[in-house]
């Protein structure tokens, strides 16, 4: 079955339909939308964070290598290697592995539950430190702790709804109730997780360090 | 190209080998911090390494390289036009860094 079959069903239409411009399942070119639009929530984002920076003449730069940039390094292998699952569990879900498929999906989901539980450690060390959304313990630009608490507030929500989605389909895919289009969906939306953190660590750690 | 044909991957092998070239693009990330260039250098080496990182994660990881060439053309262009937009707010963040109250 093609994937144009197997996502509007074997008893659908398809047949007789004119094939999509793109050759891909609705619900992938959906989620392909999805992450255009988000790539450029997250731009406005990055964006506004620079205009406070070049904006602000007493910009904090708090990072010190140990233990925040090393923090965000060992946090960057964790998601960079969830990725890595994301694409074993894809390339065994359209094998037609299905338990090996589900075991990656879970291996997934822990490695992205490890990176969220790490980030929050973060959090509550630098809000131990005086850190608040408009405070800022070292008497420089209050704007700091506005951008990197929304910032990375933003990925790890992203982070975390992802955590929920492959968990979702980690539990529905050997029983047939999701397929190996729905783990592909996934993968686009978990990879770009992975390519947002790929600028924030950068530009929000690398570029305040010490 | 069949829709089955675009979503052939090229195999794990290839995809740890990208894996660690982009673990080796962050470890250059972070010694180019550590050699304390000015602060407008290191965001023009950070963000070409970020975009670096970036174009090879969607070619290989979001398997936009194994889809139709339209997919490529309708998403890219959109993206980078609305960036280009945003672009235009550096001119006030530099004015708001310089700005003075007006004499009484």
């Amino acid at each position: 079955m093609s994937d144009m079959e197997m996502s509007a069903g074997a008893g659908g239409h398809a047949g007789v339909m004119e094939e999509s411009p793109f050759a891909i399942p609705s619900g992938k070119l959906a989620m392909w939308c999805f992450v255009l639009s988000d790539a450029v929530t997250f731009s406005a984002v990055l964006f506004a964070y620079g205009y406070l920076r070049v904006g602000s003449a007493d910009w904090s730069t708090p990072f010190q290598f140990v233990p925040s940039v090393l923090n965000g390094l060992v946090m960057t292998f964790v998601l960079l290697t969830s990725g890595l699952t994301m694409l074993a569990a894809v390339e065994a879900a359209k094998a037609g592995r299905t338990a090996a498929g589900t075991r990656w999906l879970w291996a997934t989901c822990a490695l992205g539950a490890l990176f969220a539980g790490m980030h929050l450690m973060e959090w509550r060390h630098m809000i131990e430190e005086g850190w608040r959304m408009f405070q800022n313990p070292l008497g420089g630009s209050v704007h700091f702790g506005a951008a990197f608490f929304s910032i990375t507030g933003l990925h790890l929500l992203h982070v975390l709804g992802g955590v929920v989605a492959l968990a979702v389909i980690a539990l529905g895919f050997p029983s047939g109730k999701y397929n190996r289009i729905d783990v592909e969906i996934t993968g686009i939306y978990w990879h770009f997780v992975d390519l947002v953190w790929m600028f924030v660590f950068p530009l929000v750690y690398l570029m305040n360090a010490k | 190209m069949t829709a089955n044909e675009s979503a052939q991957g090229p195999g794990m092998k290839f995809f740890v080998a990208v894996w660690i070239g982009l673990m080796c693009i962050v470890g250059i990330e972070v010694i180019v911090t550590y050699r304390h260039l000015p602060a407008r250098d290191l965001l023009v080496w950070l963000l070409l390494l970020a975009f670096l990182e970036a174009a090879i994660a969607v070619w290989y990881f979001m398997h936009l390289k194994y889809e139709r060439a339209a997919l490529v053309w309708s998403l890219l262009p959109a993206f980078i036009f609305v960036v280009f937009m945003m672009d235009h707010v550096w001119p006030d963040a530099f004015r708001v860094a310089t700005m003075r109250l007006l004499a009484q």
